[in-house]
């Protein structure tokens, strides 16, 4: 439903009287819509930069205390003044946004207080991490849960079906922290299998099988507890698929159920499992954050936890906006997917304004 | 066909049966908690330093944590808050929730527009964020901030139903009715729009009061949360992976349990009003 409510704007300003032409003029002209895009993204950053910030800077805690560690104390009034002048920290704060924000477009997003380096080097170290298990996880979740919706879509109602949902309800009550520590404590504890913690063992990073070692548990801790939310999703919307009268049809054929189920509902309900992978990214990526910490995976997580506790405000900012950029980029692209995939997508548009004037949903 | 159709039926009434376990067991729980005095074999609180880290015997029923107090005191205890934290969030969250969703309801077009984007865009971060970094901003956690937090940030997506809940009724002449007679956006609001759209959006309510629970005990957990001489299943976890790397497992799986269960239970909950609060399909 988000999905289809943000495309909305796309065409705010097409009256219902105009017809197909306004949609050959969009294709004609991919730059415009392109260009909206774009700037819709640009608007949707700069208000969660905005938000960051101030959320940030509402902190009462000491950012000179990040930079500088306990020496903090030991300096007197003009010590510290002169710091938080160097450090641009004296000026009010709409001057402090604007200058972070004249840097941030020629690229400077200014430094970590914590490790004294350029914001974006510090994440860039870390950012492909997270790339990884990010992605690693969410495949693992798009082509589990996609088999796991056909299973108890075949089986529906039968055992099978119930007691997946049982064990599904069960395994997303799970909080992601339990889940992570449940399998650390199995794996690598008790039966010392598996690394407990970290990306790499200490001068293996470019070593690949033992990079893959270390993701397996926070993988599949990620996995476990974010399963069954993409799946019952991805259930639901079959189960109703089978319901329509096409599949009766098909039946009438001669096709059977595997066949009806896979050539013919699985991809018409594609659309709405783009759309559900990209409403539950945001979901991902606060579970990855959250197993990160758990395992001190360096990651985009443990970083972003690390610089809230010192106040490291600039890393905090970029953590924010590269997050947001990923899920709002993400969105679009799965709107975009959605109309390549099924044209009505962009007639329903029009239809509803003519129905309910509203645009209501 | 016939065996199938009473096979749909049977499915039907399933999804509709009460959850009676699950309401029992909040039931006992949520007794337990609130008459936690008369249960609890030993102080919560106090720290037995010659019984650290205990496994569970007859003495200590769920054995004792890494400094030394009694598993099943805090259980009962530390349930008060927890339950507490999570309720206080989920009433905040859904007050503005319903605040919010019925301003953009009954807002023009692009009014509405644009809080609707607003919402979207701090739904963009993942709440986890959003979450520490607010606790930040209030400085030490107390009971009431970390639920303040948890539910200034979980009201999008009950906003999000309230809108579009609201949009369909708004037009309805008993609420023009009201307005002509005076009656303001607010008294509208608790008469007219609040009982319509409240059992539709009750299911997502009791939800959240899971996920509230499970996000305090993240929080503690991860130690931005509350502190431990502040007694909850989440401070309690806090300690559980320090003990796990002891092989203390009990400190992780007793708590662990406690929490999974109570959260399936409230899940159970709503998922029953979810399907009872659907209208009847017409086919």
């Amino acid at each position: 439903m988000a999905e289809v409510k943000g495309k909305k704007h796309k065409f705010k300003n097409s009256r219902c009287e105009e017809n197909d032409a306004v949609w050959i003029a969009q294709e004609k002209f991919f730059p415009v819509y392109f260009l909206k895009k774009a700037g819709q993204l640009v608007l949707s950053l700069l208000v969660l930069s905005v938000l960051v910030f101030f959320i940030s800077r509402l902190a009462p805690g000491e950012p000179l205390r990040a930079f500088y560690g306990d020496a903090v104390e030991r300096m007197g009034p003009e010590q510290l003044a002169a710091a938080r002048d160097r450090l641009g920290l004296d000026e009010n704060l709409f001057v402090q946004y604007w200058n972070w924000l004249t840097g941030a477009l020629t690229g400077d997003f200014g430094i970590s207080f914590q490790y004294k380096q350029d914001v974006l080097s510090v994440v860039g170290k870390v950012s492909f991490n997270t790339l990884i298990l990010t992605l690693v996880s969410f495949m693992l979740i798009f082509v589990l849960g996609l088999l796991l919706a056909v299973f108890c879509v075949m089986r529906e109602d039968k055992a099978a079906d119930r007691i997946i949902r049982r064990l599904g309800v069960a395994a997303n009550s799970v909080p992601e922290f339990l889940a992570a520590l449940l399998l650390m404590f199995i794996f690598s504890v008790s039966l010392g299998l598996l690394p407990s913690s970290g990306a790499y063992s200490i001068g293996q990073s470019g070593n690949i099988a033992d990079r893959a070692l270390h993701l397996v548990l926070p993988v599949a801790a990620i996995v476990f507890s974010h399963l069954w939310y993409c799946a019952y999703l991805m259930r639901n919307k079959l189960s109703d698929e089978i319901r329509k009268e096409y599949v009766l049809l098909c039946r009438v054929k001669g096709l059977s159920e595997r066949e009806i189920l896979f050539k013919h509902c699985l991809k018409n309900i594609m659309p709405a499992i783009v759309s559900i992978m990209a409403v539950f990214l945001p979901h991902l990526l606060g579970g990855t954050y959250i197993v990160e910490m758990v395992f001190s995976y360096p990651g985009l997580g443990t970083l972003g936890f690390e610089s809230a506790q010192y106040h490291d405000y600039n890393m905090l900012m970029v953590i924010a906006l590269i997050t947001g950029f990923f899920v709002i980029t993400a969105n679009m692209l799965a709107q975009a997917v959605n109309e390549k995939l099924d044209p009505r997508m962009r007639y329903g548009e029009r239809i509803s304004v003519k129905a309910g004037g509203e645009g209501s949903e | 066909m016939n065996s199938q159709r009473c096979r749909i039926k049977r499915a039907k009434e399933n999804e509709r049966r009460i959850p009676y376990a699950a309401v029992l067991f909040l039931a006992v729980l949520t007794a337990g908690c609130l008459l936690a005095e008369l249960i609890m074999p030993y102080d919560p609180t106090y720290m037995n330093l010659a019984a650290v880290s205990e496994a569970p015997s007859s003495s200590h029923l769920l054995g004792t944590d890494t400094l030394g107090r009694d598993i099943f005191s805090i259980i009962w205890y530390g349930g008060r808050i927890s339950l507490f934290v999570a309720l206080v969030a989920t009433l905040i969250s859904t007050i503005i929730a319903i605040v919010y969703g019925s301003i953009a309801g009954f807002s023009p077009r692009h009014l509405d527009e644009m809080l609707m984007r607003f919402s979207e865009i701090l739904m963009s971060i993942p709440s986890i964020l959003l979450v520490i970094f607010l606790q930040a901003i209030l400085g030490e956690a107390s009971v009431l901030s970390i639920a303040v937090v948890i539910g200034i940030t979980g009201w999008m997506p009950v906003a999000k139903m309230v809108r579009s809940e609201v949009k369909q009724i708004r037009s309805s002449d008993y609420i023009l009715a009201a307005q002509t007679m005076g009656g303001g956006f607010f008294y509208v609001l608790r008469r007219h729009l609040t009982p319509n759209f409240l059992s539709a959006i009750m299911f997502m309510v009791v939800t959240s009061i899971g996920s509230a629970i499970a996000t305090e005990a993240t929080l503690s957990f991860l130690g931005i949360g509350l502190p431990t001489n502040i007694i909850s299943w989440g401070s309690l976890m806090s300690l559980s992976q320090g003990a796990i790397l002891s092989g203390a497992w009990w400190l992780l799986l007793i708590p662990g349990t406690v929490l999974v269960t109570t959260i399936i239970c409230i899940t159970e909950i709503g998922e029953y009003l979810r399907t009872s609060g659907r209208r009847e399909r017409l086919l």
